[in-house]
């Protein structure tokens, strides 16, 4: 029986379907669409495939294709998921379907813009799948490119005042443009991804086997030195697209210039990226590096977490509430990360799926909200919930797991995370350095409750109170057509991954256990002295 | 046993997504309604049910919620005994009646509304139970928030309505700034026993820990001075969510946190002690202010902070018989006050005291029933308030707790007269204008007044049969310090009686008083903390990112633009300046190779 290669169907299909875009004349918007949503939903097929035919007893990377690309240096085509993996292709094509629906009623370039769209998406899938570094570093870049067009030519412009001790820089720079937002995104994680490649190279020489393959790599050693100047490099430089303090300021103008489509993808996934790169790159693979750094990272994450929470309240603009909450969330994650202990890495993980699922639906409803009410800014609404109950159920629901809900996907993340926080304190290699680390703890669940605050008082200056003014918005409406599909397809998997993370946490508890595996080593008690 | 228990969590939460998904059943509210007040009568039935089988076995079923290393860390499912049996009936019982006297007291407003309304009420329900028959503080935890939500959307059943709006938001604030305290304690247990459950047996140190951490979270939701802030408002709801949530049973959920994780609390002598202050702090304060309100809700709301300090303060003396005791008869008599507040303001269309009277002759048999729930509340001697407070005194008086036993015994005095003072003012007397029009209580609210109002009667006389279900110990006796207390509270009867209803000034004016206790000295300092220290933190921290972290990342873009303009001129078109560079380079490379040599 020959074996399905489902993880190139999930990873080309998208990429098959941009090709065959190019040959629909642009007037055919229903082929356009069918033929973009009908790709998402061959990848989302072929990721619950995976997801249920993925052996947790056996555990390990599993649906193995190999094909030599550039046999010379040892790059090879090396496709293979585990319990991550798993996790996060079910969540990339999980928003991929909803967000193809999201941008559904676009009238300018619609054709142009779906081929970027699933060239994007084809670039994350293979980052999630890839086990050659090389190959894993061309999709990364796949993924992070087609944003620069994406944002320049259908983002949205919104000016920020002058101010600030470097108010002479603004009028040079046009801040705040679409323009300028794409070209400051791109630029920063272009930044990031040459630390990334100085990284991935310093440890192909290093390893000196010729080959890009992740699991050489893995098993090669690499000395004590190295690895404490390469895990920074790769922190930073996947850091930057997850989001890290202080590299984290292309998100909110990013993510707010972006149209929705694209914000939700990249808020959604795009982030995870980093993340996913710093925990299975950087740590897994210098965990001297990791150990010596993790009081750091985790530090900045909880900076990331309070004054990314503290931010979003400041602002007036509902996109960049939501970009700020982002720049929190992913600190949640990063601080999960830098617990080096189970419950944190699987909260980490855990996270990266529940803030995908919770930011996408956000960045879906608040790109219906300024479609329709042509404004963003949120303490001059009020009363929407009359004309879009709807739309103010799903925000709600949106924000109740951000603010970590029990029965929300959020809850399970953000608990597993304070519990690794406070439990590394005495379980792991931080504890017996003597460092303490269950403030880490404190200032998490802080962080959770300022989220109470602006989601709540968000929901209510938008849809509560009296109102609305129909003069100033005369197109308000509640969800129409095919724009229930992503706020029922996130909202749904909210909910049943917060009522039974049984359905997930064993996958990604499967590989957190074996990741772990590398801080045991006697080597590594004595590290971070 | 466990199936009947089953059923009565599950069949509301079925309602709830039935309600909630279908939107034609949403939208006929009515149908909705009474779709889930059967579904709410059919639960307590299995509640009771359940409650009958008990054979003092306790029962645990759970599935694994969450795990790591491929071990199980944390389960859901539920555990019956004496304790959480009795309180599903509880609840059951108060919720399945404040839905059905929903039915006329919301008679008239708009359907969708009303499904709302019933689809938020089942879920509460859901939240509730799932609560009480929590097997580890992990579910307890998830149903404390559940219920904290179900709050939030109830309180917020106006939503149109600015103020409704506000009460809500921070009743939700309040209660989850509290539940930090809950999660790190929770957090704690876990790091320090590897489970979730309320086990005995913990290091002092530890113990302490971990209830002070769950205390917070008692503090914030059952309304302890000072984070009691958020109850007053709540009252924004409607009159039986009030009863239900803000009175009968989700407030009381932090009483019955204490009393389920009382192995804990057992350990830690300094947090007992420090429960017995704060809530007879809270039972002083709270009735002090109860005496300077109007709104017949506010009073029944400072009440019941009141109440709660009554029963907290309890829990502190060690014995946890008296406080869950008080919790459950507190549970049916301030239900019932407030369905029968329900009843006033349904007939004269307002919350103020003033408004009413007379009410006793246009509606005697509401009235009466509220009467009943009045005295009962007093502690009127054969209440069932009687012997709940009774009891809980006596535990604190065992356990030499003097001061805050003797807090708590004044403040039975100002229950006393703040309760004949509302009772004077809107039910004695002649009809005021407003209260001319008032009309009789529909049979679906009054009916579960009356069942309210019986078990308001009688349920102290079941004191210790209660004891024995929950494994505790109780007995009756008169002592001299019941006496005490009981006098104190017919003086109060008779002050109130005298000075609201004769209009004979036995005590002095409380104009003073009342000025104070309406600036609301805590509302403000909490204000202040909000618009002087939160929000301008916030937008400081706003404005740095955008200006100084953002602005730096500008400034290298500035600076590489303005430096490649720079940079520009270099290259001046003319071949004659680059005949002079590549010479001038020459000589610099000549002149390094002979010095390098």
């Amino acid at each position: 029986m020959v074996s399905i290669p489902w993880l190139s169907i999930i990873v080309f299909s998208p990429l098959v379907a941009a090709l065959a875009l190019l040959f629909v004349p642009s007037q055919s918007r229903a082929a356009t669409r069918v033929i973009a949503v009908s790709s998402t939903l061959v990848s989302l097929a072929g990721s619950l495939v995976v997801a249920f035919g993925y052996d947790l007893a056996r555990g390990g990377y599993q649906f193995r294709e190999s094909y030599p690309l550039v046999p010379g240096v040892g790059i090879n085509l090396d496709f293979g998921v585990d319990g991550w993996g798993v996790s996060l292709l079910l969540l990339t094509s999980l928003i991929i379907f909803a967000g193809a629906f999201a941008t559904w009623t676009l009238r300018n370039r619609d054709k142009e813009f779906y081929i970027l769209l699933l060239a994007l998406v084809a670039g994350v899938f293979g980052v999630f799948v890839s086990l050659d570094l090389f190959v894993f570093f061309l999709f990364y870049e796949i993924a992070v490119l087609p944003m620069y067009l994406l944002i320049g030519i259908w983002g949205s412009t919104k000016k920020v005042a002058e101010a600030g001790p470097f108010r002479f820089i603004f009028r040079l720079l046009d801040i705040g443009g679409k323009e300028y937002a794409a070209m400051k995104l791109t630029l920063m994680l272009l930044i990031g991804s040459a630390f990334i490649l100085a990284g991935i190279l310093a440890m192909y020489y290093s390893a000196g086997e010729h080959s890009f393959s992740l699991e050489v790599l893995e098993k090669a050693h690499y000395p004590r030195s190295m690895q404490l100047w390469v895990f920074p490099i790769l922190w930073m430089g996947f850091g930057t697209l997850g989001g890290v303090f202080p590299f984290h300021t292309w998100s909110p103008d990013g993510h707010a210039s972006a149209p929705t489509a694209v914000s939700m993808l990249h808020a959604g996934v795009l982030m995870k990226l980093g993340a996913f790169g710093v925990i299975r790159i950087g740590m897994v693979m210098m965990p001297e590096g990791a150990a010596a750094w993790a009081f750091v990272v985790g530090a900045v994450a909880v900076i990331n977490v309070v004054y990314g929470a503290l931010s979003a309240m400041s602002q007036t603009d509902l996109k960049y509430v939501i970009a700020y909450s982002s720049v929190s969330h992913m600190g949640v994650v990063m601080l999960g990360a830098a617990t080096l202990h189970i419950d944190g890495w699987n909260g980490a993980v855990y996270q990266m799926f529940a803030h995908g699922l919770m930011t996408g639906l956000f960045f879906a409803l608040v790109g219906l909200v300024y479609e329709k009410a042509h404004s963003r800014e949120i303490f001059r609404m009020g009363g929407f919930a009359r004309i879009m109950p709807g739309i103010a159920v799903f925000f709600t629901l949106a924000g109740l797991s951000s603010l970590g809900m029990p029965g929300l996907a959020g809850f399970v993340a953000e608990f597993l995370v304070f519990l690794g926080a406070w439990e590394a304190d005495a379980k792991t290699l931080l504890g017996h350095a003597g460092i303490p680390v269950w403030w880490w703890a404190l200032a998490g669940i802080l962080g959770a409750w300022i989220t109470a605050v602006y989601v709540l008082r968000a929901v209510r200056a938008i849809f509560w109170g009296p109102g609305p003014d129909l003069e100033r918005y005369p197109e308000l409406t509640d969800f129409r057509g095919p724009e229930w599909v992503a706020p029922i397809t996130l909202g749904v998997c909210l909910v049943v991954f917060g009522v039974a993370p049984m359905l997930l946490l064993p996958f990604i508890d499967a590989s957190s256990s074996e990741y772990l595996e590398v801080f045991k080593t006697a080597a590594l008690a004595g590290v971070i002295r | 046993m466990v199936q009947l228990a089953l059923f009565a969590l599950f069949a509301p939460v079925a309602m709830f997504l039935a309600i909630a998904v279908l939107p034609p059943q949403r939208r006929r509210g009515v149908l909705a309604g009474a779709l889930s007040s059967t579904v709410a009568v059919a639960s307590l039935g299995a509640g009771i049910a359940a409650l009958l089988r008990y054979d003092g076995q306790p029962v645990e079923r759970t599935v694994t919620w969450l795990v790591h290393h491929g071990r199980p860390i944390a389960s859901v499912g539920v555990f019956l005994d004496g304790v959480s049996l009795s309180m599903m009936v509880v609840v059951g019982l108060v919720a399945a009646g404040v839905q059905v006297y929903s039915l006329g007291y919301l008679h008239g407003e708009p359907e969708p509304h009303i499904g709302r309304y019933f689809a938020w009420q089942s879920l509460f329900i859901f939240s509730m139970q799932s609560m009480v028959v929590a097997p580890n503080l992990l579910q307890l935890f998830a149903g404390w928030e559940l219920v904290g939500l179900c709050s939030y959307l109830l309180i917020g059943y106006y939503w149109t309505k600015p103020s409704a709006a506000k009460a809500a938001v921070k009743a939700f604030w309040v209660t989850k700034f509290a539940d930090m305290g809950l999660m790190a304690g929770i957090i704690v247990l876990f790091v320090e026993t590897g489970s979730f459950d309320w086990q005995p047996g913990l290091a002092a140190p530890v113990a302490t820990a971990v209830a002070a951490g769950l205390f917070i979270g008692v503090m914030g939701k059952s309304a302890q001075v000072p984070l009691h802030i958020w109850l007053p408002d709540a009252m924004e709801g409607p009159t039986p969510v009030s009863a239900l949530l803000h009175a009968a049973t989700m407030v009381a959920a932090g009483v019955y946190l204490i009393v389920r994780a009382y192995p804990i609390f057992e350990a830690a002598p300094g947090v007992l002690a420090f429960m017995a202050w704060l809530g007879a702090i809270t039972a002083f304060v709270a009735a002090v202010t109860a005496i300077a309100q109007d709104d017949i809700k506010k009073v029944l709301a400072y009440s019941t902070c009141s109440q709660l300090g009554y029963m907290v303060a309890a829990l502190g003396s060690g014995h946890a018989m008296g406080g869950y005791f008080h919790l459950t008869t507190h549970a049916f008599f301030k239900a019932l006050l407030f369905l029968g507040a329900g009843a006033a303001i349904h007939a004269v269309h307002s919350n103020d005291i003033h408004d009413m009277g007379g009410l006793l002759k246009k509606m005697p048999w509401s009235s009466g029933l509220f009467l009943v729930g009045t005295l009962a509340l007093i502690g009127f001697p054969g209440t069932a308030g009687f012997f709940s407070k009774d009891f809980l005194l006596e535990e604190l008086l065992e356990a030499g707790q003097l001061v805050p036993l003797a807090l708590l015994v004044v403040s039975a005095g100002l229950t006393a007269f703040y309760m004949t003072r509302v009772f004077s003012i809107a039910y004695l007397g002649d009809p005021s204008p407003a209260a001319e029009h008032a009309h009789g209580t529909p049979a679906t609210m009054f009916t579960p007044m009356a069942v309210l109002g019986v078990l308001a009667l009688g349920a102290g006389y079941f004191g210790a049969r209660l004891a024995e279900l929950w494994g505790f110990e109780y007995a009756f006796h008169l002592s001299a310090l019941g006496l005490a207390t009981t006098g104190l509270g017919l003086l109060g009867i008779a002050l109130g009686w005298l000075k609201y209803a004769r209009g004979v000034d036995v005590v002095p004016s409380l104009t003073g008083l009342r000025a104070f206790i309406r600036s609301g000295p805590v509302d403000t300092f909490w204000d202040r903390a909000w618009r002087r220290g939160l929000l301008p933190t916030a937008r400081g921290i706003g404005w740095f990112d955008r200006y100084v972290v953002d602005g730096l990342i500008n400034l290298v873009a500035w600076a590489t633009l303005r430096g490649s303009e720079a940079l520009r001129k270099l290259q001046t078109g003319r071949a004659v300046d680059y005949v002079y560079a590549v010479v001038v380079g020459l000589v610099i490379f000549a002149a390094y190779g002979t010095i390098a040599r």
